[in-house]
């Protein structure tokens, strides 16, 4: 509006062939206009707009929200690959990593996301109101088991990396694509280290193990033998190194055994 | 934060995590060590601290600044909604380029009250779309009701605001945010403007509307203090 009146009070003084009355109340009316006060700066300074990385290192992950069935396909009677609880063994939430979207035949939204399950390396359709909020991940870990080393990767930068002890040849620690899916912490056993992350990979051998065989990545009390050969499939770091791996991997990681 | 009613009904809606709660607790604490800080310094100067407990971020009233993270949590909302569904590829054509104009707008208001309030920020809160972003019409019908009332709640709180200076910040936000929804609207297929006067929402209204969508929610707890039974 004020604009509006400058410009109008502007035009108006421009415009020629007028008496000096006139000419006098355009004078007063244009000076009326600059006499008003100035705005004030705005109190947010908002920058450009702020595009998306190429999101190329990204991850998504979700948690289980209501227990369900992963399907082969995304169609509600295709063949169940695996029930999916919402909470994991370590009574954490059940956390998968989400691979791709897909709308099925019957106009609902499928998801197809990593399994917990044997075979290793399992992957399955849910229906996405069963899932809950994605979160992401700009970090990987891969495991070696050739050159017993871990190495954390933020986007392709490596950020950690330390010597493992990997399975034995009687209990080895599977290969696959899986995804970090719990911390523990402050629990007292020195066999396991300060800290343990729970990890969707399972020993195809002790699949009669406690809450299911599930390989873990943790510390040791037997630091002597990291790098080696000496798990049951787990994956073990010395304590100064996972204590230092904790400060720096989240939780939803994709991991990959190799 | 001015622990009106409203608000603290507001917060109850969206923070299920605590994440707000927990900033805001932070906030009040670390003004309550600044005024024993103050009263150790300058003794009797209680009038003086007085008057900084009712100051916030960069000379704000507490009035602003609360106002100032409500206005914070609906462009995280935004903001989360359009990166989502720009990251999931889902979407295509007129309405994908839509998603990242727009969404790049809202991250750039995010990043500057951010810069506003600095610690006094509230916290991202966590978002489940539950699919929204991923499917183009629940999409655009999300994206049309969220603008819309961005545009209502800013229109809302603009009266209310203490300084002109951050009033003339929320006059450019909200323009910003009507062209959003008439966009949006243009999408979807619905008249871009029909009234010759928009009504405000009230702080209630808007808690209650984000409140009904359950798009916030409780951040997953991954870590646990428990005895490992992996294979070892």
């Amino acid at each position: 509006m004020i604009i509006v009146l400058a410009a109008s009070a502007l035009i108006g003084l421009l415009r020629p062939g007028l008496g000096a009355s006139h000419h006098a109340h355009r004078t007063r009316a244009a000076a009326s206009l600059l006499a008003l006060p100035a705005s004030p700066p705005p109190a947010l300074k908002i920058g450009p707009p702020a595009q998306l990385s190429s999101g190329r290192y990204l991850s998504r992950w979700t948690i289980v929200r209501r227990p369900t069935v992963a399907l082969a396909e995304p169609r509600p009677n295709a063949t169940v690959v695996a029930a999916l609880a919402t909470r994991a063994p370590e009574g954490t939430p059940n956390a998968l990593t989400v691979l791709r979207a897909k709308t099925g035949e019957d106009g609902a939204l499928w998801i197809e996301v990593r399994l917990p399950v044997l075979p290793n390396g399992s992957v399955g359709w849910v229906r996405r109101r069963s899932l809950g909020a994605y979160q992401t991940v700009d970090t990987r870990l891969i495991v070696d088991r050739e050159a017993l080393r871990a190495t954390l990767y933020r986007n392709s930068r490596v950020i950690f990396t330390a010597p493992v002890a990997v399975g034995t040849a009687s209990w080895p620690t599977p290969s696959g694509e899986f995804t970090i899916r719990s911390e523990l912490t402050r629990y007292a056993s020195p066999f396991y280290g300060p800290v343990a992350f729970g990890t969707t990979a399972r020993s195809a051998v002790l699949t009669d193990w406690p809450d299911g065989g599930f390989v873990g990545i943790h510390g040791t009390n037997e630091p002597q033998l990291v790098p080696g050969h000496a798990s049951h499939g787990c994956i073990r770091l010395r304590n100064s190194d996972i204590l230092r791996l904790a400060e720096l991997l989240p939780v939803g990681t994709p991991l990959t055994i190799r | 934060m001015d622990g009106s009613p409203s608000f603290d009904r507001f917060l109850a809606a969206v923070d299920r995590d605590g994440a707000i709660a927990e900033t805001r607790t932070r906030a009040e604490a670390s003004l309550s060590r600044r005024r024993l800080l103050g009263l150790a310094l300058v003794g009797a100067g209680a009038s003086l601290i007085g008057s900084s407990r009712a100051r916030a971020a960069r000379g704000l009233a507490a009035s602003d600044v609360s106002i100032l993270n409500y206005a914070l949590v609906l462009e995280y909302l935004q903001a989360s909604f359009y990166t989502e569904a720009e990251r999931s590829g889902a979407l295509s054509g007129k309405t994908a380029e839509a998603a990242r104009v727009v969404g790049a707008t809202e991250r750039a208001h995010v990043e500057a009250f951010r810069e506003l309030l600095k610690s006094q920020a509230v916290k991202r809160p966590t978002f489940d779309f539950q699919g929204a972003t991923e499917q183009q019409q629940p999409f655009l019908k999300t994206a049309v009701a969220f603008e819309d009332l961005a545009v209502a709640a800013y229109k809302g709180q603009a009266p209310k605001l203490q300084s002109n200076a951050v009033l003339a910040a929320a006059v450019g936000i909200h323009s910003v945010e009507a062209r959003h929804a008439a966009w949006m609207r243009e999408l979807f297929g619905i008249t871009p403007a029909v009234h010759a006067f928009d009504k405000p929402a009230s702080r209630a209204s808007v808690t209650e509307i984000v409140a009904s969508t359950h798009f916030i929610v409780a951040k997953p707890q991954l870590t646990k203090r428990r005895r490992p039974k992996y294979t070892g």
